[in-house]
């Protein structure tokens, strides 16, 4: 399995287009919202808007690893890798896991970086840096996971794409993550309470602020944990179809 | 080395594959044909392991190797490469999931770099190569293991007659070695010019299959050529004829009498023919007497 993790990740490296993707575009956004909403602010305002947008867009951007996965699941696919490595020792679990784990990696270095970025160059505060720890590894895990579910559901990349930005794009607006949820309708804010980048984007932003108590944690860490492992189920379900459909 | 024993598959309602029983020795090429949707294809997965919902058996006879997959190397018709890595890596990749590793892993990869002619240009993308240079590499992926048995499915799909030639090579050098090779074509005179045995493959049953020789004895109707006014007799005798480019073919079961029998005409009536030889038996013909001549969509 190591031999597959190595070869997806050395892939990834070779992708320009995920670097924009991961990096560039949400440093990008960042940095261009965080300068459009803080004009005219000072102190305290302008601190708990960039308290906002910083893990909020971190949250967003996260999910756009989705589009990379369906392609890559659907490239296999169509070009016969997939069947191809039927053929060889590797068991189909492995295979699966190999493809999954390095989204996992990249994910979660992009969840880092962008905070670290939030860090140096507008020092917001990362006061419980394990609470944050664990909060990335569970948004990590829901992403890719429903990352790994739709890449063995959709057929085309159109589809895989349309349905990226209606998780990501939707998601975000209707979580927060674009402005504070309190200014939203009270409806979206029941509707809010859903959906997994809600309690991503809170508990980071309490864990940066280092007002989370344990007991706070379980609660968001527990429904992303839940999402996470309702996708793994569908996508596991569904791997043999794909496994059907790619073998011929 | 290989038997199969009552293999049939079935999509749906529709029957891919119906009772094919073969035998495949050690050493030797054998040549798979078979028009569009005839399952050539889904009978090499089968014996590749891709496919493994089906009725009937597969067994290796005479393999110290325990697990079958290591025992075989899958070319599949697709270019399968990752397009944005160099072809060391490419090889690295399946190698490893063969259980290579360290120095053997090395000493493979640039075995097989050397087989397929591409050391110096090892640590170049895949982007930047040829189709042929591709190809080569596509099969060089399945022999990193030194498998037993080697399928090829269409490995010469749009590539030079150079590569092409070194494919060949390749193949003869693997049958040297004890290396059994089914080879899928749609080109017969590749299949002509590099397999010991044929099988022809129609509508998921085999049609016929034996030693290529014996097949083209067996099914091809040898012919002449002869191109020149006035050089065709009028008694046509025992032959049959057709008109061809500017000429007439005549078919025969006695192409050295037919010969005889045009060359008495021409000295009896003084004419000289433009063109007169023996036309080779092919495989082609073969695989129209099996399959006819309508189109397969």
């Amino acid at each position: 399995m190591r031999s597959i993790i190595s070869f997806e990740l050395l892939k990834s490296l070779q992708d320009r287009g995920l670097l924009f993707w991961m990096l560039l575009l949400p440093i990008l956004f960042t940095v261009l919202f965080i300068s459009v909403f803080t004009s005219g602010t000072e102190g305290f305002a302008r601190e708990q808007v960039i308290l906002s947008i910083v893990p909020g867009y971190t949250v967003m951007f996260v999910f756009f690893i989705i589009i990379t996965m369906i392609a890559n699941f659907i490239k296999d696919r169509e070009l016969g890798m997939t069947a191809r490595i039927a053929s060889t020792p590797l068991p189909a679990y492995k295979y699966l896991l190999g493809k999954w784990i390095p989204y996992m990696y990249i994910v979660f270095v992009q969840i880092i970086v962008l905070l670290l970025f939030g860090k140096l160059v507008y020092d917001i505060p990362l006061e419980q840096p394990l609470s944050l720890l664990i909060v990335s590894l569970l948004l990590t895990f829901t992403v890719t996971g429903i990352g790994l579910a739709l890449s063995l559901l959709v057929k085309t990349n159109n589809m895989g794409i349309a349905m990226t930005q209606v998780i990501a794009l939707g998601g975000a607006v209707l979580s927060g993550l674009w402005m504070p949820i309190d200014m939203m309708p009270s409806f979206i804010q029941t509707l809010s309470k859903f959906l997994p980048q809600y309690w991503a984007h809170q508990a980071l932003q309490q864990g940066m602020e280092g007002s989370m108590q344990i007991s706070d944690i379980l609660l968001p860490a527990s429904i992303l944990f839940i999402y996470g492992f309702i996708a793994f189920t569908i996508a596991i379900l569904r791997y043999p179809a794909f496994l059907k459909m790619a073998r011929g | 080395m290989l038997n199969l024993n009552h293999v049939k598959k079935q999509y749906g309602r529709n029957v891919a594959l119906n009772d094919i029983s073969l035998n495949f020795s050690r050493g030797k090429c054998y040549g798979l044909v078979g028009p569009n949707g005839a399952g050539k294809t889904t009978l090499l997965k089968i014996i590749s392991s891709i496919i493994q919902d089906f009725d009937g058996s597969l067994t290796f006879t005479d393999s110290p190797r325990a697990k079958s997959k290591e025992l075989i190397g899958y070319i599949p018709q697709e270019i399968c490469l990752e397009e944005t890595v160099t072809a060391w890596d490419n090889l690295s990749f399946f190698g490893k999931i063969y259980g290579l590793k360290g120095q053997t892993l090395k000493l493979r990869i640039n075995a097989v770099l050397k087989d397929i002619g591409l050391t110096d240009k090892a640590k170049q993308k895949i982007s930047t190569y040829s189709g042929g240079m591709k190809r080569r590499l596509n099969i060089g992926c399945a022999l990193l293991h030194t498998p037993d048995l080697i399928i090829m499915d269409e490995p010469t799909v749009g590539i030079d007659p150079q590569s092409r030639r070194y494919i060949f090579n390749m193949i003869e050098k693997l049958k040297e070695h004890g290396c059994t090779i089914i080879y899928a074509s749609h080109y017969m005179e590749e299949i002509e010019q590099i397999c010991d045995e044929a099988i022809f493959i129609d509508k998921g049953a085999i049609a016929e299959n034996g030693r290529v020789d014996e097949l083209l004895q067996r099914y091809a109707i040898p012919s002449i050529y002869l191109k020149g006014e006035n050089c065709l007799p009028k008694e046509n005798g025992d032959f049959t004829i057709s008109p061809k480019k500017e000429g007439h073919l005549i078919l025969t079961e006695s192409p050295l009498l037919a010969m005889e029998h045009v060359i008495n005409h021409c000295k009896t009536h003084a004419v000289q023919p433009e063109q007169l030889e023996l036309s080779q038996a092919r495989l082609e013909d073969v695989f129209f007497s099996l399959t006819g001549s309508q189109l397969r969509d």
